[in-house]
């Protein structure tokens, strides 16, 4: 069942890939994946190329992926061991969700932080009260450790 | 090449062989270069995954062969028993010997020997020469570590370079937080729920143990859990029993209230309990004879039940052969009803207030005046079907099958080896041996069994044996304390030996009226009663699996997702494709299959996978409890005849709840509660079992109930319309509570929301 979905998702992705972000197996095995995301222009991530882990479940996509950020960011919704807070890939998922929406998705989330729901509440707390600070760390972030 | 100096570092093994079933072995390594030079470590104690850290120092070129086998200490000394597996590697393919200085950190499955016994995990060690020793395996610097050091020292950002994104690898004893006390690992379920494992106490805990507490501390702090854990189990009771270790017998404070509350209910059931639990009888005319019990209406008329042919007679059997009539009773039977046998499965015989005998089906909730062994007729105002909990114990209990038999079965065991020691002593007897009367004794401890010995032995039996520790069961997603069977128990060879077991130990307990401290999920009960599981019964078992097959039933799936009939099992690693009807690898499921699929992979995923470990643990406890006894119950009763019915503490629950769309002051939720007050026990219990999933509460209470994702705290959120019933959502232990608009209308859905077997009731 996964793999049949997860090689559809693959060829898919080939396809017709989606802007701005790329994924696919690491190595032989077709459940642990890699993809990058470029950092959306509109944004202080801007110019940086974000690398995230991509782990199946067995039962996908009947539960949602498992991905983390390998490449260190600054952003209230990731913390620094790059878990990210994302309601769909938690109680939203849905099976009819693929790897390229997620991603698009994270890539919004790129754009537009959600600081009501902070994974990292002292981001979150600079986002709120001082968004000159949250993009100059955010863009230096970017340049020390995503260019 | 010349040889050169090279420093091998063995720093640990992960997830070792278990080769006993109760014991852990005392792991040791010996490394050999060319089969020459030799080294060993010492042995790491108790533990399939040992700790090392030891340096020694070999003369070797890059064509040189390091063997590192790692064995048992305890059985180093017969041949081969030992053996726990070997890693075999030609130093030049691991280290790049020509460089000045270089290091390398190396894990290696552990691989068979010659004789091909099974071996598991892997081993790690770091090779290296030149000036520097050691370095990159976090753990090497400190053999005693101190200092948790704070996560953001950690993580190199240079790691995530564009080339080779790596996370940050922390090895199974330490993490963000540093490493984790001596003894100690850090695993995940197949949850991916992070746990703890403490070797040195071979417990496992959710909570993340803290460096700067001492030993001594930690096993302080286990202690005083247990303690609460066991005041809590001292404290179940059924209803209709009583209970020789709690102080007031509930049964006498509720009479009033039970015989006021149903019309139909002839029998004063505290009196009831007393008599069919002591046997005892009216003062003059001697004993009456086996299996016969007297009760009284509640009139106040004396009556008389024969359980061995469940019959009731106005007339006493001791005076019965002066007096050859049946009574008053007006559908006297034509035949000796003693010839009919007894009753058909979930079937119960009770009577009206004017003492007329009707019968109970539970397995359809009807009732008929007409007894099922004989052709029917029409049946006309025979009184409604009522759930009844305490008089189904009370009809269970009366029940042959179920008294205790002459005689005694001994039972002893250490305290420290309480599930081996079980095992042994509960397997080597006959379930009728089991039947007798239960004499428990813990070895060097003096104390007669009059109950509260064997109290303890349950309670810390199932503790035990539930264990997740011995892969049997494990704790289901939904929270992180009802258990599962393990659908990888088959790691251990006699796993199904182990299922029956524990069967029979639940059986036991039931029989012998001792409460378990377990609770399992949902789905388990019913499937004990034979019921068929659907997908409600996921929620409590895998949340996340239940919310994707609910979306493909109120969702088009039409070319949106690509199932066949089939399922993944993994099984330690390797995936399986399992059919889930003839063929089914090769047939679509579609906009108008899906039910069935969802159907078949939801009875698949629950029980069809762990088939074979559930019917060993069903034998052994229909050894103890006849199938067609137990059946009078519902999965929810089932739950608390095994773990008993807690005390809850309305204040605490009250105090521990959230509202959303609602405030604590208003009308309806003042209501909830009042209602909710007026309930007996059994009712509280169900309503938790409603929203909850299961009758548990927390050993420290409410505020630490639960959900799928972490805690949740019991919630009430406003949903729904007057005239519909209160739904739940298990996964987030909520009740959607519609806003009616008097008690009466409140306190009436909810009771029928909470009688329902399932979470949905109808609307």
């Amino acid at each position: 069942m996964s793999l049949k979905r997860i090689n559809k998702e693959l060829s898919d992705l080939g396809r017709d890939p989606p802007s701005s972000c790329s994924a696919g197996p690491v190595g032989d095995d077709l459940y642990h994946w890699q993809a990058s995301i470029m950092g959306p222009p509109d944004s202080p991530y801007a110019g940086g190329v974000f690398f995230l882990s991509i782990h199946f479940p067995t039962d996908y996509p009947f539960k949602p992926p498992k991905i983390a950020f390998t490449t260190k960011i600054y952003h209230p919704n990731i913390n620094s061991n790059g878990n990210i807070c994302l309601d769909i890939l938690k109680d939203q998922w849905s099976p009819a969700l693929t790897i390229s929406k997620v991603l698009l998705s994270i890539c919004s989330l790129l754009t537009d932080a959600n600081p009501d729901d902070p994974l990292v509440p002292e981001i979150a707390h600079i986002y709120k009260q001082d968004r000159s600070k949250y993009e100059a760390t955010a863009k230096e972030w970017t340049k020390k450790y995503a260019v | 090449m010349p040889s050169i100096k090279i420093n091998i570092k063995v720093v640990a093994a992960e997830s070792l062989y278990k080769r006993d079933v109760f014991r852990l072995p005392d792991p040791f390594a010996v490394l050999t270069v060319n089969g020459g030079q030799t080294h060993s470590t010492t042995a790491a104690k108790k533990t399939l995954n040992p700790y090392w850290n030891e340096l020694f120092s070999f003369t070797a070129t890059e064509d040189s062969i390091l063997v590192i086998q790692v064995f048992d200490q305890k059985k180093f000394k017969k041949k081969d028993q030992g053996f726990l597996g070997v890693v075999n590697v030609r130093l030049g393919d691991v280290i790049d010997m020509s460089a000045a200085t270089n290091e390398e950190t190396v894990t290696r499955d552990l691989k068979k020997s010659n004789d091909n016994l099974v071996v598991s995990g892997k081993l790690i060690f770091v090779i290296s020469h030149g000036r520097r020793a050691n370095g990159t395996v976090p753990a090497a610097a400190t053999p005693r570590p101190v200092a948790a050091p704070v996560a953001e020292n950690l993580q190199v950002p240079s790691e995530s370079s564009a080339t080779s994104p790596g996370d940050r690898q922390y090895s199974s004893f330490e993490d963000r937080q540093g490493r984790l006390p001596p003894g100690w690992e850090r695993r995940t379920d197949n949850f991916g729920r992070t746990y703890y494992v403490d070797h040195n106490s071979r417990t496992t805990a959710w909570k993340r143990p803290v460096m700067d507490q001492s030993e001594a501390e930690r096993g302080q702090a286990r202690t005083s859990n247990t303690e609460a854990e066991r005041r809590q189990h001292l404290g179940r009771t059924l209803p209709g029993e009583s209970s020789t270790n709690t102080p007031a017998s509930p049964a006498s404070e509720n009479v009033t209230l039970q015989s006021s509350g149903t019309g139909a209910t002839p029998v004063v059931p505290a009196a009831a309990a007393a008599l069919a639990s002591s046997g005892s009888t009216t003062a003059g005319l001697g004993e009456l004879p086996p299996g016969w019990e007297q009760r009284f209406t509640p009139e106040g008329r004396p009556y008389f039940v024969d359980h061995n042919t469940r019959t009731t007679t106005w007339v006493d059997p001791r005076r019965q052969q002066y007096i050859r009539t049946y009574g008053p009773n007006t559908t006297v039977q034509q035949q000796p009803v003693s010839q009919l046998g007894p009753l058909p499965s979930g079937w119960e015989m009770r009577l009206t207030n004017t003492a007329r005998v009707y019968f109970v089906d539970h397995n359809t909730k009807t009732t008929t005046w007409d007894d099922p062994r004989l052709p029917s007729s029409l049946d006309q105002n025979v009184p409604q079907y009522k759930r009844d909990f305490r008089r189904k114990v009370i009809y269970f209990r009366s029940q042959p099958a179920l008294r205790i038999l002459p005689g005694q079965c001994h039972i002893k065991v250490r305290r420290n080896h309480i599930f081996e020691d079980s095992y042994q002593e509960i397997m080597r007897q006959t379930p009728e041996d089991l039947k007798k009367r239960l004499m428990i004794k813990f070895d060097g401890e003096e104390g007669l069994d009059y109950g509260g010995v064997s109290r303890e032995y349950f309670f810390l039996l199932s503790h035990d044996m539930f264990n997740p520790f011995y892969c049997l069961f494990e704790y289901s997603s939904h929270d992180n304390y009802t258990l599962q069977i393990n659908t990888n128990s088959g790691i251990n060879p006699e796993h199904l030996n182990y299922f029956k077991f524990i069967g029979r130990v639940v059986g036991l307990g039931v029989f012998h009226r001792r409460f378990l401290d377990a609770f399992f999920v949902g789905a388990l009960y019913k499937m004990m009663l034979h019921k068929k599981v659907v997908l409600q019964d996921m929620e409590g078992v895998d949340s996340e699996f239940y919310r994707s097959l609910k979306w493909i039933l109120d969702n088009d799936i039409t070319d949106v997702l690509d199932l066949t009939f089939s399922a993944d099992d993994e099984r330690f690693g390797e995936v399986l494709t399992v059919d889930l009807k003839a063929g089914g690898r090769d047939i679509e499921v579609t906009e108008e299959n899906k039910r069935e699929y969802v159907e078949l992979i939801t009875e698949w995923k629950i029980s069809r996978r762990v088939d074979e470990q559930f019917r060993a643990f069903m034998d052994g406890f229909n050894e103890l409890i006849p199938e067609e006894l137990v059946n009078v119950f519902d999965e929810r009763e089932l739950e608390l005849l095994i773990g008993g019915l807690a005390e809850i503490d309305v204040e605490d629950w009250k105090k521990h709840t959230d509202y959303r769309g609602y405030q604590e002051t208003d009308q309806v939720i003042q209501w909830f509660w009042q209602c909710i007050k007026d309930w007996d026990s059994e009712q509280k219990a169900r309503l938790l079992q409603f929203t909850t999933g299961t009758s548990r509460i927390p050993v420290n209470g409410f505020k630490d109930l639960q959900g799928s994702d972490g805690p949740r705290r019991f919630t009430i959120e406003k949903a729904g319309e007057p005239g519909q019933l209160p739904k739940s959502h298990t996964c987030f232990n909520r009740v959607d509570l519609p806003p009616y608009t008097d008690y009466e209308t409140m306190k009436q859905k909810l009771t029928l929301a909470v009688e329902e077997t399932v979470g949905f009731g109808q609307e």
